[in-house]
């Protein structure tokens, strides 16, 4: 009777074991799978269409612009300082980028409808060492009239920290912090709500 | 042919995460958007010949084709270093696929996504040989675009 008993405890002492073993299981999964869900890929899959840029992870989000001082095309030098007051978007673009390209024109068309704002949009050209001439085509045939800076290593390493993704914009207030970093191209209404928030935001 | 892209990808990955313990948090691997399948091939010795270098495209990205449509854009190209022994002719490189990003469909580009073949004729003489070459490439996924990379190659055959 007692080895029966002992035997009916051993069991129900494995059942247990096993059972917590499955919830505890069962719930990292669902914890991996609500993770999985939060996941925003920054490379999206060949077979999925065109997804809406990434708000890419970036330690700069909610901190101020980082300083820089950059030469423009015509070799004069530009600061984060001389856009002090003004919401800003800082776009990082390269000459081999085609959706870099793409959204460009959509830029310019911003900095435009928005100039009365104070907006400025600056064009910052990762791939500098194809020199001005080639930059200049690029613009030209884009009709991009903002200005275009040429990038150094100080900026990248201050903005983009090691990664290559173009395009890559920062949208920063009138109070000079980067409230949204996108990677990757998206559509032209949620660039527009972007730029908008830039203007909106950094008024007190 | 999948297993040696599986070997080349296993051995990618294995160098890269080796060279991020090296060199540290400063400088990240640099991932490969394209790799290379080698393997052993046999042409007639003395004679024309044709080599065929196997390449593929990481799943998700597109590089520009060799004749790109835009003269902005980058061409894949690939630079062989002379070898003696081995006749190099001129490379014939795939015709590339036409690609658009959804947000503007009227832009089409010229693409090699998934497996592309480069050729190249050789006359070699007879014996082993290895040939030094370097793909130079321009990858993009749907939204956005990474450097130019320059990917070794080694090509090795034998002439009989």
């Amino acid at each position: 009777m007692r080895k029966v008993f002992l035997l009916l405890a051993m069991a129900a002492g494995i059942a247990l074991v096993a059972w917590s073993g499955w919830q505890n299981w069962h719930q990292s999964r669902r914890a991996a799978q609500a993770q999985q869900a939060k996941r925003v890929d920054l490379i999206p899959d060949a077979s999925s269409s065109a997804t809406d840029p990434s708000e890419a992870e970036s330690p700069l989000r909610g901190k101020p612009a980082p300083a820089f001082t950059l030469i423009d095309l015509s070799g004069k030098k530009v600061s984060l300082s001389d856009f002090k007051g003004h919401p800003l978007v800082l776009n990082f673009w390269g000459t081999y980028c085609a959706p870099c390209k793409l959204e460009m024109p959509w830029l310019e068309e911003f900095s435009k409808k928005y100039a009365s704002t104070g907006l400025e949009v600056v064009g910052v050209t990762y791939d500098s060492e194809v020199g001005a001439k080639t930059i200049t085509q690029n613009t030209e045939k884009l009709g991009v009239t903002y200005p275009i800076l040429l990038s150094d290593p100080t900026i990248e390493k201050a903005y983009l920290s090691d990664s290559e993704v173009l395009p890559m914009s920062f949208y920063v207030d009138k109070a000079g912090t980067v409230i949204e970093v996108t990677a990757g191209l998206g559509a032209k209404d949620e660039l527009e709500a972007r730029v908008k928030e830039a203007i909106a935001a950094g008024d007190q | 042919m999948i297993k040696h892209f599986a070997i080349v990808a296993a051995l990618t990955l294995c160098a890269n995460s080796a060279y991020a313990q090296i060199a540290g948090l400063d400088a990240p691997a640099k991932q490969a958007y394209v790799v290379y399948a080698a393997e052993p091939q046999v042409v007639p010795a003395g004679k024309p010949g044709t080599l065929e270098l196997h390449f593929r495209v990481v799943q998700g990205f597109h590089v520009n084709s060799h004749t790109p449509k835009s003269e902005l854009l980058i061409p894949t190209t690939l630079t062989l270093q002379p070898a003696g022994g081995v006749k190099a002719g001129a490379l014939q490189f795939p015709a590339g696929k036409p690609y658009s990003f959804s947000y503007d469909p009227s832009e089409k580009l010229d693409v090699y996504a998934g497996d592309f073949t480069v050729k190249l004729p050789v006359v070699a003489a007879a014996g082993e040989h290895a040939l030094d070459a370097s793909l130079r490439y321009q990858a993009c996924d749907n939204a956005a675009c990474y450097p130019p990379r320059n990917l070794p190659v080694k090509v090795l055959f034998t002439a009989k």
